[in-house]
């Protein structure tokens, strides 16, 4: 455990980043319910868990979160989100090339996988979703576009997201969809949360 | 004839925003915490004109608004050096104009309004998160011609109160700040630049970070490091060596290594200096922040009282 600011603790969790996040996604469930006192802000990540708290939380009781995450019950998300999408964009032949496959062929393979959130951040609603196979993983663009359309449906590394409002980024673009990912009136304000599921459709 | 009491904005100088004391707990869905970069500005400013200490105020920077009061107002600008009676209450007459101009080497300063400024809460905040476009004054920075209204105020003001906040000098600031989670992945020699080096706050700096131009830490390894949740005050470091301290409009999570986190107490000074400024850093253990962040909680306990 490490310290991140006056009363803020990063937990990490070993492993490849697929199993590290689960188990970070496991602790960060598990403290949040511990309904320990000062908690502030827990926020899971791909292999840590950054806790946030008041002068009153108690770092050594974090501690047992890090050395047993799921101490616990595992944490299982029965959401599966279907979210509806159209394979046109700007990138799609480049991803659909890298992976050595005609762009159709690659859309019927990316919307027969399930992915899984695991975790928010960048922007508002934006997730993190596991589950894209290795052949698949490609680097960022070298340089980022100054403004992605709201909707669009990318990948970078082992991550696919969904930027849920037009802003900067460097992921490479392969379809949008018009599902409403962020709404502020909603509660939560994000469709998704951190173990949800997430399927494409056509 | 009834109007609404509030603020005319005249001209809206260079960034001015509505701000409080932020969302907390809202991370984990992506939501960047904003509020006040200068907290203990927001709730002295708060408390000299009568309010609660997290009510909503304006933020301004370098180059201050001009304002006209609709109704008799009452005034604080606290944090930097902005208008005629920083530190002190302001107290304007229906119709009256005041221009809120920074005084030469001052960058931030909060502006309360008795009674506090009237707009959404949303997610628990009035603050504006200006990256994703909402809180605040329409989720953005304010424009000539928008009108603040303000509720109604409900305590008296400190009239004869003056507060004075630590203030950048000639030659810029030292900041107390601990080691940050990823210090050991940088070599002796980086450590001994980032602590020896008297760094310059960059132009590029904003509500996200400031950051800081000097030597370069050398190349760092970015590529295959994992996201992770950001706090403020961090000093994180770019792919090319540069530094950037973390403030409170911060994405929620990032991938640079952080090599040092700045003491909460000296937040507030930093966010008074402008842009060209020297900053360097003096290394404090994480207990002797904590304990600094405790006594100055304490003061402005004794200053501001129970109100919350």
């Amino acid at each position: 455990m490490k310290e991140a600011g006056e009363f803020a603790w990063l937990l990490a969790f070993e492993g490849d980043e697929a199993h590290a996040n689960e188990a970070a996604r496991g602790a960060a469930a598990s403290i949040r319910r511990s309904g320990l006192p000062g908690l502030v802000d827990i926020v899971p990540a791909a292999r840590t868990v950054l806790v946030v708290g008041s002068p009153e939380l108690d770092p050594a009781r974090l501690a047992a979160f890090e050395a047993a995450p799921l101490h616990a019950a595992p944490v299982v998300s029965l959401r599966t989100h279907e979210i509806p999408m159209t394979p046109d964009g700007e990138d799609l032949d480049k991803i659909a090339s890298l992976a050595g496959l005609s762009p159709h062929a690659f859309v019927e393979i990316f919307v027969q996988l399930t992915f899984t959130v695991g975790f928010l951040g960048f922007s508002p609603g934006f997730a993190y979703l596991y589950g894209l196979p290795e052949a698949f993983h490609l680097p960022r663009r070298g340089t980022p576009r100054v403004a992605v359309p709201a909707g669009s449906v990318a990948l970078a590394g082992p991550y696919v997201g969904i930027y849920p409002a037009s802003t900067p980024g460097g992921w490479n673009l392969l379809g949008r969809t018009a599902h409403r990912l962020f709404d502020l009136r909603a509660d939560p304000p994000s469709l998704f949360a951190p173990g949800d599921r997430v399927r494409f459709r056509l | 004839m009834t109007t609404r009491r509030g603020l005319h904005v005249v001209e809206p100088g260079l960034l001015t925003t509505v701000q409080d004391l932020g969302r907390e707990g809202w991370a984990s869905f992506g939501v960047p915490a904003a509020g006040a970069l200068d907290e203990e500005a927001l709730r002295l400013a708060n408390r000299l004109v009568g309010n609660a200490e997290g009510s909503a105020a304006l933020e301004i920077t370098l180059i201050g608004p001009v304002v006209r009061a609709a109704g008799d107002l009452d005034l604080a600008v606290v944090g930097g050096s902005f208008g005629p009676a920083p530190g002190r209450v302001l107290r304007l007459e229906d119709g009256e104009v005041v221009s809120l101009a920074a005084a030469p080497g001052t960058a931030r300063a909060i502006v309360a309004i008795g009674g506090g400024i009237d707009v959404a809460l949303i997610l628990g905040s009035r603050s504006t998160c200006l990256s994703g476009r909402f809180g605040g004054f329409e989720g953005r920075r304010l424009q000539a011609g928008d009108f603040l209204a303000v509720f109604p105020a409900s305590a008296s003001p400190l009239e004869e109160a003056r507060v004075d906040l630590p203030q950048p000098g000639e030659g810029g600031v030292v900041l107390r700040a601990f080691a940050g989670p990823d210090e050991a992945e940088f070599d002796a020699g980086a450590r001994a630049v980032f602590w020896g080096t008297t760094w310059k706050i960059l132009p590029q700096s904003n509500r996200m970070g400031l950051r800081l131009g000097g030597p370069s830490l050398g190349h760092v390894e970015t590529a295959s490091r994992a996201t992770e949740g950001t706090t403020r005050g961090t000093v994180q470091v770019t792919a090319h060596g540069h530094p950037i301290v973390l403030l409170a409009e911060r994405p929620v999570t990032g991938g640079y290594p952080k090599i040092a986190v700045v003491a909460a107490v000296d937040l507030g000074l930093l966010t008074r200096t402008p842009p060209g400024s020297g900053v360097r850093f003096e290394r404090i253990s994480p207990t002797e922040a904590r304990s600094l962040l405790a006594a100055r909680e304490a003061r402005l306990r004794a200053l501001i009282g129970a109100r919350t």
